[in-house]
């Protein structure tokens, strides 16, 4: 059995970076890392499309941004979540459950 | 909430930084995955196509974030908007010509808004001065004394009602006195207009007191400022009015000048010191009709539970005294006088603005053919545009900014251009001795109104090239520039025919107008005004007996005849056309009930001997008063041919004898034409001139007829009265004329604002005509040049040209001339006597507009006719 590269459904991805970002504050290129490593490349994300969502996140104000060093260094924007976030996180978390579960109830169900 | 709107701004203003930012997120990413690849052991070149491969686009990645960033459509917009300013700013003359179409056109509303605003809408600067209303009495302002404590006790509409009286007042501060227009007000009238001093206190309650008791005058802030420079040690001063002493207990709020919009009030005095500023007492007389009421309406109460309540009261009062038999109350919004100025001012300011509108209207079609025609040229960018892949609401939305940008220009031109106008009408004044002034501030109703009113003709003028935008068909505007379809090649001439008929509307206005003013300059008024120089004194007022006063007005005379270059010269209270106009009640002499139901209301006048051969007025019957209709002598009267007619039945009125009152009959010693007496629209008016031996006045106008200038005969007869009296104020010194300017101003405002409605309206004609013929012409530049030199004639060139522009033009001339016949109803309340259907208008109109079409024509005509039919094929 071999595992596709699966479809990202739409409006998912804000909630992968807000996961994402709820261990520690990252840069860009750091929370593309983080969700290869998170879903074993088995998901197909174009790196660039994490920076519309972050634009998104700021401009709700779920996650802010400041300028850094990383630790090779180099001038870097991280991105933490605020307080919001961290509430939008858990409400949406908890409904994508919800919804995930329903729909496997619906599957099994015949 | 917040953060978005802090992200936004951020995203907006600091444009540069944030995409700044977002590059230098990116690049980091980049060379991040290219170093991881390079570890792993790729060399540089392939490291970082992989790299941008995992990344993806990075112009889609950063429209992605803009998106996100969510300012898209404001950057967009500025975007339209600096695109259109580029293209704007590539063809000046159309930018200029219609940003100036669209500020005259703005500005001429804007100006009469401006007015109507200021004199209709709100006349009173002073607190919710939408309460404060105007009492009307049966035929005018007027009420007699009595009556208004009557109404004000029996009312319960109104929070407070007030009395008071207009009054000239010769004021006496150090110098010799001056005349100055008054007030006299009852104590609560400051209470209810609640308005606080500048300085000191107002007049209140306790001013009410016994007559005589309160010797206090209130100043104008103006005055104040002008005549003491703001010192706030004027209050307490002691001056004199009418040479009696007063004090200055205050001065009155800036800006406030009274009630009423047209007349601007230098000082107020308290009612019970009316019989001494007048020199006799009103205020217990049922039959004089001296006061003017007004006050401010119980919250909650509307006009016309005011109108039921006092219905009922003036039911009342006429059942309980016979003066008011046939009582009429109601009320109106205060500032013109209650009805009795308000409904024609309305009247003419619906009507003037009507007009102006049509002007705009006129502007608008203007620029929506010259965008209209600016868009076929560029048809083939268009297309490309499209073609290419712009959407067509993005096509559309820039030249709809083109049109946004020419309307707040224009709208800001307008409204800096009604400022100016508004200001520089503020300044005027009808005569120096008149207490009318306008005063318009362009304040932000009027700012508000002229850039709404722009903003309203993008949607006009800017819809008609948008839709030809949206339209835009790619296939044919490329394929050459003969692509239009017929349907729009009517589009330019429908919209010129439109242009045409509202300038024959407003042409056509603008001549009936220009007629009505020479009209009302040359209507009999039953005197010659012309050649007729005028100086008044007030005897009364500088306390002069009747016999002292006699003997003055008789020495003034003698010395005014003897003038170098005066042909005649008489005295008289008053003459016809001034504001100070009085009426009297007169009965048939066989008449025993001496009820108003049986009276005749007539004007009254108190002449010298010489009187009619001075002001020019002719006898139709009988003899002037001589030196022997004095004192003692038989009463008789000199009365006009209406009063014959009304009370005699015929005009042979010479030895009839009627009754003034219940006194002893009255002889009629001559008959004078009819004329005019308080307005030149008025119908025949009966008058009675009494001999002023017979009956005295103290209020002396001196008359001269003379061949010189009236304005230095009128100098001289002044240095005649001051040299009798240094002490008494002369005022009124002028010719004739300036003295009955008042009845001029409707015929002159109409004159001048529907002049200029006239001019512009051609202008903006030419400017389409122009247009369209130019165009025209430049379109089938090629085709022309070929008729020309396969042998066309001049006459066929032209026809081609201009047969349908002549059709556009005949059309429209023909559908305004209809328009404006249609609409003399309303064209009366501006024009009195309007008549657009004179041979002498129409013909005048039309040959206005031929005259228009032809010259504008002229350019484009020589320049078809001039085409050179090698330079032309040889293009493309």
């Amino acid at each position: 059995m071999t595992v596709g590269r699966q479809p990202l459904p739409q409006g998912t991805l804000d909630l992968l970076v807000l996961k994402a970002l709820s261990l520690q504050p990252l840069h860009g290129w750091g929370i593309a890392d983080r969700l290869q490593q998170m879903t074993g490349e088995a998901l197909q994300v174009g790196q660039g499309s994490i920076y519309p969502a972050l634009h998104r996140l700021e401009r709700r104000g779920w996650i802010k941004a400041r300028w850094a060093t990383t630790e090779n260094n180099r001038r870097a924007k991280y991105y933490e979540l605020t307080a919001a976030g961290r509430r939008q996180l858990e409400s949406e978390v908890a409904s994508w459950r919800r919804l995930a579960a329903l729909v496997g109830r619906v599957i099994d169900f015949a | 909430m917040l953060a978005d709107l802090r992200f936004r701004l951020r995203a907006l203003l600091r444009r540069a930084a944030v995409e700044h930012e977002l590059d230098e997120e990116l690049a980091g990413h980049l060379a991040h995955l290219e170093q991881q690849w390079i570890a792993e052991g790729l060399d540089p070149v392939e490291a970082r196509r992989r790299a941008r491969l995992a990344l993806g686009g990075l112009d889609q990645t950063r429209e992605a974030c803009r998106d996100a960033r969510g300012t898209r459509y404001i950057e967009d917009l500025a975007r339209d908007l600096r695109y259109a300013w580029r293209a704007l700013t590539r063809k000046p003359a159309l930018l200029a010509t219609a940003v100036l179409s669209l500020a005259l056109g703005i500005g001429a509303n804007t100006v009469v808004f401006g007015i109507v605003s200021a004199v209709v809408l709100h006349p009173l600067a002073v607190p919710d001065a939408g309460r404060i209303v105007a009492v009307n009495g049966s035929g005018g302002p007027s009420h007699s004394f009595p009556n208004y404590r009557d109404i004000r006790d029996r009312s319960t509409s109104f929070d407070d009602l007030f009395a008071y009286r207009i009054a000239p007042m010769a004021l006496e501060l150090d110098g010799p006195a001056t005349r100055a227009w008054g007030l006299i007000v009852t104590g609560n009238y400051f209470g209810a207009l609640g308005l606080a001093p500048a300085a000191g206190r107002l007049i209140t309650r306790d001013d009410d007191g016994a007559p005589g008791e309160s010797p206090y005058v209130i100043l104008g802030y103006d005055l104040w400022q002008s005549r003491f420079g703001g010192d706030p040690s004027i209050i307490g001063r002691r001056l004199h009015i009418n040479q009696h002493p007063y004090t200055v207990i205050g001065v009155a709020p800036r800006g406030f000048h009274g009630v009423d919009v047209f007349y601007r009030s230098e000082v107020w005095v308290p009612m019970a010191m009316q019989p001494q500023v007048e020199g006799w007492s009103w205020l217990d007389s049922r039959t004089t009709w001296n006061a003017w009421i007004a006050g401010r309406l119980k919250p909650g109460v509307s006009l016309a539970d005011a109108d039921a309540e006092l219905g009922v009261i003036a039911a009342q009062l006429a059942r309980e005294h016979r003066e008011n038999e046939g009582l009429r109350l109601s009320v109106s919004p205060a500032g013109l006088a209650g009805a009795y100025f308000r409904e024609p001012v309305e009247a003419f300011g619906r009507g003037v603005l009507l007009l102006a509108a049509l002007v705009l209207l006129a502007a608008c079609v203007n620029l929506a053919s010259l965008f209209s025609a600016r868009i076929g040229e560029r048809q083939r960018e268009l297309s490309i545009r499209i073609a290419i892949g712009a959407g067509r609401w993005r096509v559309v939305r820039q030249l709809l900014a083109e049109a946004v940008i020419i309307a707040v220009l224009g709208g800001a031109a307008a409204v800096a251009l009604a400022a100016g106008l508004l200001d520089l009408l503020s300044r005027w004044r009808a005569h120096a001795d008149l207490p009318v002034q306008v005063a318009v501030d362009a304040d932000w109703r009027v700012l508000a109104f002229g850039l709404g009113v722009g903003l309203l003709t993008v949607l006009v003028f800017g819809v008609v090239p948008a839709l030809r935008g949206w339209q835009a068909d790619p296939n044919a505007g490329l394929k050459g520039p003969a692509g239009a379809g017929p349907q729009r090649r009517w589009l330019g001439e429908g919209l010129l025919a439109i242009q045409v008929a509202l300038c024959a509307v407003l042409v056509t206005a603008s001549l009936v107008a220009v007629r009505g003013l020479v009209a009302s300059f040359k209507m009999p008024v039953g005197f010659e005004p012309d050649g007729l120089a005028a100086a008044t004194v007030e005897l009364d007022r500088a306390g002069y007996d009747q016999a002292r006063g006699l003997q003055f007005q008789q020495r003034a005379l003698e010395r005014v005849a003897s003038l170098p270059g005066v042909r005649a010269a008489a005295w008289a209270n008053s003459i016809p056309l001034t504001l100070d106009q009085s009426t009297s009640s007169f009965y048939t002499e066989g008449e025993t009930d001496f009820r108003p139901a049986n009276a005749l209301k007539a004007m009254v006048y108190n002449v010298s001997p010489g009187f009619f051969r001075t002001v020019g007025a002719r006898l139709r019957a009988g003899r002037e008063f001589t030196p022997g209709d004095r004192e003692g002598s038989v009463e008789v009267a000199i009365v006009n041919e209406a009063f014959a007619e009304r009370l005699f039945g015929t005009v042979q009125a010479v030895g009839r004898r009627f009754r003034h009152g219940g006194g002893p009959p009255i002889a009629v010693v001559g008959v004078v034409e009819s004329g005019k007496y308080r307005s030149l629209t008025e119908p025949a008016q009966p008058v009675v001139f009494w001999p002023a031996a017979q009956k005295y006045n103290g209020s002396t106008m001196l008359l001269a007829r003379t061949a010189r200038p009236e304005g230095d005969v009128a100098r001289e007869i002044r240095d005649i009265l001051v040299s009798l009296d240094p002490e008494l104020p002369v005022y009124g010194t002028g010719s004739a004329r300036q003295n009955i300017g008042l009845v001029y101003v409707p015929a002159v405002a109409a004159a001048w604002a529907l002049g200029a409605f006239g001019l512009l309206a051609v202008m903006l004609a030419c400017t389409g005509v122009y247009g369209l013929s130019s165009g025209i012409v430049a379109r089938r530049a090629r085709e022309l040049a070929i008729r020309r030199a396969i042998g066309a004639q001049s006459r066929q060139v032209l026809d081609a040209v201009f047969r349908r522009i002549g059709g556009a033009l005949g059309l429209g001339a023909a559908a305004g001339l209809a328009g404006i016949l249609a609409a003399r109803p309303l064209l009366a309340h501006v024009v009195h006597g309007a008549s657009p259907g004179n041979p002498l208008v129409i013909a005048g109109a039309v040959m206005l507009l031929l005259l228009t079409g032809i010259l504008s024509a002229s350019g484009p005509a020589r320049r078809a006719l001039r085409l050179d039919p090698m330079r032309e094929l040889r293009q493309d």
